[in-house]
């Protein structure tokens, strides 16, 4: 039984934590779903409830994945460019949330447009990080 | 007549009953990463389900005892608590994990977020459980389940390359993610190969009143039924597969898998998902429910049946009504349900040796099966499938853990 105690301590504390490229995958599948979702309310085929939540979902997550990876950038990448994308995409998915409530369609896909721009901005980033790898 | 009518409702109800938090999540991961190239695995535990599921009703139809009765008397009483112990501990796991599924759906439907569905969510099932029949739960929540099927038609919409398709039923290595490829191999086998299924099986198979004449039924239900239940799994993963890959995005959550089935039927695909979800998870939380109940209830000599009141068979309705509370408390803590779903079904291939090596010894023995007992052909399949899913179970979880 201690053996076992022992392993499974010696397994969590050896936990490695995910490295800058899973990282910006995860950042570009949050900012996907966003996509994929925003499309998807414009056609009226998500309701807004569900809309609303998964993009806070989605901003929480880029938040949080976003201050983990700024916290050791890799070096081949500038932090302030990958700082400023990861900040606008977070602006862009808490105004989409808003204006889900607010059932403005004309105004969320203005943002949904400009976050295009930032799926594209993170994806060369991504690009930059892996093939330092 | 009766018999043909049996026949169909028991393939009707494995299908409808297959599809479960469990084979979802890992069939949506796997397409969402590795597009068709963990085909294969579906592949594989599908096989080996057919087998063992055939196994259970031949056990209980020709011996008249049900697994976990044969257990208890050929190996005796320390092993069985052996075994009792490792299934019970994984398929409360898996409990849990259905019951977070029915709360994740009734969130995406309702906007309330699912610790708070976990208290009347178990209700109901306890509810069920307590008032229900075990024809009711069988064949009502299967017949719910149906609405899975929607996953085909997605499939279908989305017009696949069916040699690329096809050339996942072969295993291939990826080129990165080693490590997160063979946890997603294993944690499908795990999905696929759910021992709680034979316990429920082998029970139902005696609740039923199963003799000899039902060995042909039997054996198309466990081919037809897993057979078309692992289309159903393998629908999953190529609509993720395609409407998920392509755009980057990776199913961590539930909200994230209901993206799929949005882009596959614009229409209907949201709504669908969710009741999919709902009815697929919770037809799984009754079944699950009930198996542990039989295994204690059967294990330790006790009287058990869900036809008759819970006043005649008191232990076994106290199993359940214990299970499900406690299932429901780390669910009103926030637990994340596909956490637990992920680690579950990765730790039952780890133990499904437990159950299946004695399983496969009693199926081979002549005092239970006498000419009945297993060919070199399932004895083979079944073997090689659950060795495959041990090592690879052993070697990926711990790297899966450390990140590779």
């Amino acid at each position: 039984m201690k053996r076992l105690l022992f392993a499974t301590v010696i397994l969590l504390v050896s936990c490695k934590p995910p490295t800058p490229a899973e990282q910006m995958d995860a950042i570009l599948s949050w900012v996907g779903s966003a996509i994929v979702l925003g499309n998807g309310w414009l056609r009226h085929t998500t309701p807004d409830t569900y809309t609303r939540q998964t993009l806070t979902l989605s901003h929480d997550q880029l938040r949080q994945i976003g201050a983990e990876l700024l916290k050791s950038p890799p070096a081949t990448i500038d932090s302030t460019e990958l700082d400023g994308a990861l900040t606008r995409s977070g602006t862009h998915l808490a105004r989409m949330a808003q204006l889900v409530e607010a059932r403005n369609s004309p105004g969320f896909n203005q943002v949904l447009d400009s976050l295009e721009l930032d799926q594209k901005a993170l994806k060369q980033l991504s690009d930059k990080i892996e093939s330092s790898q | 007549m009766k018999k043909i009518l049996q026949l169909s409702l028991g393939i009707i109800t494995s299908v409808g009953g297959f599809l479960e938090i469990g084979s979802v999540t890992t069939a949506a991961q796997a397409g969402a990463q590795f597009g068709y190239k963990l085909l294969w695995a579906i592949l594989l535990g599908t096989l080996c389900l057919i087998f063992l599921i055939e196994m259970s009703g031949r056990l209980a139809a020709v011996s008249k005892h049900t697994i976990v009765d044969a257990i208890r008397e050929r190996f005796g009483f320390p092993f069985f608590f052996f075994v009792l112990l490792g299934t019970v501990l994984v398929a409360f796991m898996v409990l849990v994990a259905e019951l977070g599924g029915i709360g994740f759906a009734l969130q995406i439907l309702t906007g309330i977020r699912f610790p708070w569905w976990a208290l009347p969510v178990s209700f109901v099932v306890w509810l069920l459980m307590w008032k229900g029949t075990f024809s009711l739960i069988e064949n009502g929540a299967s017949l719910l389940g149906l609405v899975t099927v929607s996953f085909v038609v997605a499939a279908l919409r989305l017009n696949p390359d069916w040699t690329s398709a096809a050339s996942g039923l072969l295993p291939t290595l990826p080129d990165d993610d080693k490590s997160k490829y063979w946890f997603l191999a294993v944690s499908i086998l795990g999905a696929s190969i759910s021992p709680y299924l034979m316990f429920f099986y082998s029970s139902g198979a005696i609740e039923d009143k199963w003799d000899r004449t039902y060995l042909p039924i039997n054996r198309v239900i466990a081919a037809f039924g897993m057979t078309f239940g692992g289309f159903l799994s393998m629908a999953v993963l190529i609509v993720a597969a395609l409407a998920l890959r392509p755009k980057g995005i990776q199913v961590e959550t539930f909200q994230q898998a209901a993206l799929m089935m949005t882009t596959a039927l614009p229409k209907w695909g949201f709504y669908l998902f969710a009741l999919s979800m709902l009815f697929a998870c919770f037809g799984a939380a009754l079944e699950i429910s009930l198996a542990i109940s039989y295994f204690f209830s059967q294990g330790f000599g006790w009287n058990w049946s869900e036809d008759v009141e819970p006043s005649s068979d008191a232990r076994f309705a106290f199993v359940y009504t214990l299970i499900i509370g406690f299932a429901a408390v780390p669910l009103m803590f926030g637990v994340d349900p596909i956490k637990i779903t992920m680690m579950s079904m990765a730790l039952t291939s780890a133990t499904l040796p437990l159950a299946i090596v004695p399983f496969l010894f009693l199926m081979n023995d002549p005092i239970y099966l006498g000419k009945h007992r297993n060919g070199w052909i399932s004895n083979t399949v079944v073997g090689v499938v659950i060795l495959i899913s041990f090592v690879l179970a052993v070697v990926s979880i711990p790297l899966e853990i450390m990140g590779g």
